[in-house]
């Protein structure tokens, strides 16, 4: 026990954070195989995803970015069709027609990934704003990283949830705790002028905080607290997380899976057998899902012309 | 004897109804609360203000919210005050309103509908006159609705809250206190159906919005002339090109009104539909009457140089019409 996390559920954030990891490992491996195009990925921040997604319900939404698949596996996306549609197939979730930067799967209440920087988080009001009308006690989470937190659109979605008491928690990903620029976005101005995105959340009313995204028992522990407080009508929080993106499957410090796995080593409450059986589960999934995907069929080409609009009635 | 309303109370009880009929129908927007705003007057006190919520002036956030809310299956109804405060909330308008049901597969869809204030004529300058219905319809995966009377404006209106994609929905400035006969049972004006606003044999006359009634005044003042059809589409998308078609084989002409910008605009659309499906019906080259591609002048006088007007129309009708 840690935090009041029970060994149980410990695993199951290990479980989820070892799954996003192999299923981006097996993405990475068809990119670099050709076999489907680019991908942004989202290593290293597997324990954000895990973290908040632990207290998720699939009655629950998120909206995500685009490197939204560790959030999308997280909230149990199905590793099938979400592979067949980085790989533009017809089974996949968006029917081949989205690609991994517009993934939607609403039976898991994952709505969705977003191609635009910023552009899911007006969206999440929308989802909160029904869960509050129709007092369902569900609860929306809006991801973005510290780049999107300057779009206009981000600012305005904070300042109209507090304004609505919205049960809404916003996940801001900060990936360049540094630099303060973003990944792979060489300039010579920072994108923030501020060390802290969590404390512009006083600007707007609202609970703001920054914590460390790459470990995950505190990701835990945080994000429970602010979902609580929107399901219990206490309105919107903003989180950030500082994490580390990684290249690949690097050794790091910042790898919130190594780390974790040596904690739970460390406290005796994962073995090297356990590892074993659990790691080869996950493999076993998504190799499934990568067979899945290739045996699947490309869409016809009548397709690209239907479902601009869906049909009346 | 009929009952006679003005368009606004026509949008009104569009919304009163639909509010009434289906629970999950939401109003918000900036100032729908306000005593003042004949077309929302009242339903906050009816409906309460959760579902009639004023939103601050951040229209990314509160379209985006509209959006949102429409793909968890909600029945939003945004209102933006004016159509020119959109361009700032673009992303959310042409990328996720528009868009969302056609990437995702289906997988969602967004029963959403954006009433559009728009429209010069009040002396309001470049930034609160526009139409830009031209910019909606454009948009892959949007419909636009564009009524030209009370009547209309009930029916359309309606039809688009039940409609499971989303809907621009235009309702002209100058058109709030335009009065009609309106029926007060609920019904619907489907999408895509044109209405014949005119019967005439020489020219056929397509104008949309508030220019349906400057197309019908150059009808009248050209009686015993010039025999003019005039046709209100109501809906740019879905447009009747039958209807249309069918008209210019009988006239051979064609005028094409709107007040939006010329260039890559509706009239330019209706242009092309005849151009390449019913050229052989021409007899005179297609005119159009539309915003010279200037944005609208602030001085009274200037403005109406620019803006569309039946004595335009009539010139335009006579450039033609030998």
């Amino acid at each position: 026990m840690s935090l009041g996390i029970s060994d149980e559920r410990l695993l199951d954030l290990y479980r989820v954070m070892f799954r996003i990891r192999t299923f981006e490992n097996g993405v990475k491996q068809l990119i670099d195989e050709g076999k489907c195009s680019h991908v942004s990925l989202s290593m290293g921040g597997e324990a954000v995803a895990a973290g908040v997604s632990a207290h998720l319900t699939a009655e629950d939404q998120i909206g995500s970015t685009h490197r939204p698949l560790g959030h999308l596996v997280a909230k149990g996306g199905d590793l099938r069709r979400m592979m067949a549609e980085i790989m533009a197939k017809s089974t996949g979730t968006n029917r081949g027609k989205g690609g991994p930067y517009h993934i939607f799967e609403k039976g898991v209440g994952a709505l969705g990934a977003n191609g635009i920087v910023g552009g899911s988080v007006p969206m999440c009001a929308g989802y909160a704003l029904a869960n509050q009308l129709r007092g369902n006690g569900a609860v929306a989470v809006s991801y973005f990283g510290e780049g999107a937190s300057n779009q206009g659109g981000v600012q305005e979605t904070l300042n109209l949830a507090a304004c609505w008491s919205l049960p809404l928690v916003f996940v801001c990903e900060n990936s360049s705790p540094e630099v303060q620029r973003m990944l792979g976005h060489e300039i010579d101005y920072p994108q923030l002028s501020i060390d802290n995105v969590g404390d512009r959340g006083a600007t707007y009313g609202m609970p703001g905080a920054t914590h460390d995204g790459w470990d995950v028992e505190k990701v835990y522990t945080v994000a429970g607290e602010a979902v609580d407080r929107a399901r219990g009508g206490g309105g919107p929080s903003l989180l950030e997380f500082k994490i580390h993106r990684l290249d690949a499957d690097e050794e790091s410090q910042y790898c919130p899976v190594r780390c974790f796995r040596d904690r739970l080593m460390s406290r005796g409450v994962l073995t090297e057998a356990l590892d074993a059986e659990l790691r080869d589960a996950e493999v076993g999934r998504v190799m499934e899902a990568i067979d899945f995907a290739v045996g699947s069929p490309e869409p016809e080409l009548i397709d690209a012309h239907v479902g601009v609009f869906v049909e009346d009635g | 004897m009929p009952r006679v309303i003005t368009y606004a109370e026509a949008v009104n009880e569009a919304l009163r109804a639909e509010m009434l009929r289906d629970p999950e129908v939401i109003l918000f927007g900036e100032n729908v609360s306000s005593s003042w705003r004949p077309a929302t007057k009242g339903l906050k006190e009816t409906f309460g203000r959760e579902r009639v919520r004023d939103a601050p002036i951040t229209e990314t956030a509160f379209i985006g919210a509209g959006v949102g809310a429409a793909v968890v299956g909600m029945r939003p109804v945004v209102e933006l005050m004016l159509v020119d405060f959109g361009l700032v909330a673009m992303d959310q308008i042409l990328n996720q309103m528009a868009k969302t049901t056609y990437m995702t597969g289906g997988e969602v869809n967004v029963p959403m509908v954006l009433r559009c204030i728009y429209g010069a004529g009040g002396g309001n300058a470049a930034t609160h006159s526009e139409t830009l219905t031209g910019l909606y319809a454009h948009m892959p995966g949007l419909k636009v609705a564009v009524p030209s009377n009370p009547y209309d404006a009930k029916g359309l209106l309606i039809a688009a809250i039940r409609d499971p994609n989303p809907v621009a929905f235009f309702e002209h400035r100058l058109l709030g206190r335009m009065e009609g006969e309106v029926p007060e049972e609920l019904y619907i004006v489907p999408f895509g159906v044109a209405n014949l606003v005119r019967e005439g044999r020489d020219v056929t006359v397509v104008a949309t919005g508030r220019m349906v009634q400057e197309a019908a005044k150059a009808a009248d003042a050209l009686k015993g002339e010039v025999s003019v059809e005039v046709i209100d589409p109501r809906t740019l998308v879905p447009l009747d090109e039958e209807a249309i078609l069918r008209s210019v084989g009988k006239t051979g002409r064609l005028v094409a009104v709107d007040e939006d910008y010329e260039r890559c605009g509706f009239t330019a659309e209706v242009a092309a539909v005849v151009a390449e499906k019913g050229f052989r019906s021409l007899k005179a080259p297609v005119a159009r009457v539309a915003n010279p591609n200037t944005p609208i002048p602030f001085n009274r006088n200037l403005e109406r140089h620019v803006l569309p007007d039946a004595d335009k129309i009539v010139r335009a009708i006579k450039s033609i019409v030998k």
